[in-house]
């Protein structure tokens, strides 16, 4: 079942490389920012939902105060802002749940690509699908960033983790874990989740939005140094291939890139203001809708 | 406590991704079993090795070889009274691997390359590595003793003669990727096949190239010499037949990588399969004209058949044994293995000997499965023993 993913992806590296002079780097490389911009939209979404989630947070938690003691009654207004907001609390969720098969599949593919051993290889034996690429296997698996200096920066076996390799290697791990914080903090700006001391401390953390938040905060730390561990002990083509997809991510989330890639896929990012639902006596009565448009900030 | 219960879900949820999708590298072992014979107290023996293990085998019962005193021939016994037997863990001597059956100096001494860059010394009456030499790399596949020198073919690339009187290296053959299969000496003309999709042909004493072939495809598997030819397939769907100057002579297209070695029969019939499950029976002395070509497995035959009287018989990577008719490939018999195992190492037909001990030809079959790591049939498909690791 997972081959249905799986196999695609190792035949477009494969042909990836075929195509790019025989350049293994090139083609992960390559392959992900294809792979990093088809998924876009679902980033994009993804996004859009953790945004909505942080504008609607000053009403959840005048709600959580309204009702403190009747879950019932809280439960069927946080339902009903989200209902009005046309956000559903989970929803950031959804488009994650489908990149994280593409990109798993997409460093699987590294890995059953550079078959380094007969059990690898004659497991890439099934995995082929475009007739004609059968004659580059083994694929070069040996690369050197800097051909030019290649005695003082010796050959990297992309199938061994960077502690097998030439010490220069462990460099990798490191641009792992400072790529991934990047992302991750331009993440954390662009859905509006890089909230001040003072929020968090008047934050109980019980509201959904709140938890999301600190969740966020607690993966800008976390993340980066279990990618950067992951990649000690991975091979270091998956390195390049974080690092790849990594500063795609920076490039994606910083506001300029944002832009370019809205302008490519002919989307608008959600600016608008939420609507804002009025209760009264434990009844909505009136709602209104703030239609302005918020001025796109300028550096 | 919030961000402490969060801290804990992200990091068992990032835990969890990775030990589903990374690790399918990790719970992929190096290669299969090598199996093959070996001469110990004055009989011949099975000497299987795979992964953390070497161990000789009796042929008859696929219990290991008792390790007995020479001078009073009582069996050995450890510490705790129970009969010691011809095991070499790796887990002994620094974590060694092995995908190479060893092979008799002496009746004392064997050698064994392993996986980690080192030819082991081993005193075969205690089972104890008396001296290890360092290798230039990784060993996966037999080593072939010749006279007084040690081929010994390197998975990252490159094979090495070394001199068994010192064990100094005589020569090296450089190549552009790994020699995954045992080279082949023809008179003083050693074939060497490397995935790097060429064949070789070296001087045995100089190590000097003859000649190279580039076959279009990585080249996996010991040439078969018949007729004073070579027969071989490669991973660019081929198989070819090549003149002992290097010429190749005729071309057979397959379905896929072909890896495993070819078997001819009296009849000057070549079998060979591929990983596709295919089977293809050519006439050596027409051209390798196809005299039948069948699907016989659902997934690919990665070892060579084997030929027995009538019978072609192949081992595949759908966990089963398959017997067919070698004149016109049409199915006889099959076996499946319980699990269903992959069957991916080279199989290899015993015939009834004093020496081996049995009284029936023996058909073994090697899995990856630990729990029936060697499989031993009867040449009708009988299961006659099972050794688990």
């Amino acid at each position: 079942m997972w081959d249905i993913i799986l196999n695609p992806f190792v035949t477009i590296l494969a042909w990836l490389y075929a195509a790019l002079n025989q350049d293994i780097v090139l083609a992960i490389v390559v392959l992900t920012v294809i792979i990093r911009i088809l998924t876009f939209p679902l980033f994009a979404k993804q996004q859009d939902s953790q945004k909505k989630m942080q504008q609607i947070q000053p009403q959840l938690k005048k709600l959580q105060e309204k009702y403190k003691g009747d879950k019932e009654k809280l439960s069927q207004a946080q339902m009903k802002l989200y209902r009005e907001n046309k956000v559903n609390p989970v929803g950031g969720c959804f488009p994650m749940l489908i990149q994280f098969p593409i990109l798993i599949g997409l460093y699987q593919a590294i890995f059953f690509a550079l078959a380094a051993t007969p059990f690898q290889l004659v497991d890439l034996s099934e995995r082929l699908l475009i007739p004609g690429l059968d004659s580059l296997i083994p694929l070069q698996r040996m690369w050197t960033p800097i051909p030019q200096l290649a005695s003082l920066l010796p050959e990297l076996d992309l199938t061994l983790a960077p502690t097998e390799n030439p010490p220069y290697a462990l460099a990798l791990p490191l641009l792992v874990l400072v790529t991934t914080w990047g992302q991750q903090k331009l993440t954390m700006s662009a859905t509006g989740q890089n909230r001040s001391k003072k929020d968090d401390d008047d934050d109980d953390g019980g509201g959904a939005g709140g938890q999301a938040a600190a969740m966020t905060k607690s993966m800008t730390t976390i993340m980066p140094i279990m990618f950067g561990f992951f990649s000690l002990s991975f091979s270091v083509g998956l390195s390049i291939y974080f690092v790849t997809s990594n500063l795609i991510g920076v490039v994606q989330y910083s506001p300029q890139g944002k832009r370019m890639l809205e302008r490519v896929f002919g989307r608008k990012s959600t600016d608008e203001a939420p609507v804002e639902v009025v209760f009264e006596d434990d009844e909505p009565v009136k709602k209104t809708r703030k239609t302005r448009k918020k001025k796109p900030r300028r550096k | 406590m919030a961000t402490r219960k969060h801290i804990l879900l992200i990091s068992l949820l990032m835990l969890g991704v990775f030990t589903l999708s990374a690790c399918v590298g990790a719970r992929m072992g190096v290669s299969w079993p090598a199996v093959g014979l070996i001469d110990l107290y004055g009989e011949t023996h099975i000497a299987l090795a795979y992964n953390n293990d070497v161990v000789i085998l009796s042929p008859s019962n696929g219990a290991p070889a008792r390790l007995t005193n020479p001078l009073n021939g009582e069996v050995m016994r450890d510490n705790e009274n129970n009969p010691r037997t011809w095991i070499l863990r790796g887990s002994d001597n620094d974590g060694s691997q092995f995908f190479s059956v060893p092979i008799r100096l002496d009746d004392e001494t064997v050698l064994v390359a392993d996986n980690n860059r080192r030819l082991l010394k081993v005193d075969s009456v205690v089972v104890d590595v008396q001296r290890s030499y360092p290798l230039a790399d990784k060993v996966l596949t037999n080593v072939l003793l010749a006279g007084d020198t040690l081929y010994v073919p390197f998975q990252n690339g490159g094979l090495s003669a070394i001199s068994l009187e010192d064990f100094q290296e005589k020569w090296t053959l450089p190549t552009g990727a790994g020699v995954w299969a045992q080279p082949l000496l023809v008179n003083d003309m050693l074939i060497v096949p490397s995935i790097d999709h060429f064949l070789y042909s070296v001087d045995h004493s100089t190590g000097q190239v003859r000649w190279s072939l580039d076959l279009g495809g990585a080249v996996a598997s010991t040439p078969l010499l018949a007729n004073g030819r070579l027969y071989v397939g490669s991973f660019d769907k081929s198989f070819f037949e090549i003149s002992l100057d290097g010429e190749i002579l005729n071309e057979y297209a397959t379905q896929n990588w072909v890896w495993g070695s070819p078997a001819i029969d009296e009849n000057g019939i070549i079998y060979l399969a591929d990983l596709s499950g295919y089977v293809h029976a050519l006439d050596s002395e027409s051209g390798l004209r196809e005299r039948w070509s069948a699907q016989v497995a659902e997934r690919g035959i990665r070892a060579g058949p084997l030929v027995y009287g009538e019978r072609v018989i192949l081992a595949s990577r759908d966990g089963k044994v398959y017997w067919l008719d070698k004149r016109d490939g049409q199915l006889i018999n099959a076996r499946e293995i319980d699990n269903r195992p992959e069957l991916l190492g080279d199989m290899m037909l015993l015939q009834p000997s004093e020496n081996l001990n049995i009284n029936e030809p023996l058909l073994l079959v090697s899995s990856v499965d630990g729990a029936r790591l060697l499989i031993a049939f009867g040449v009708d498909g009988r299961q006659a023993w099972v050794y688990p690791r």
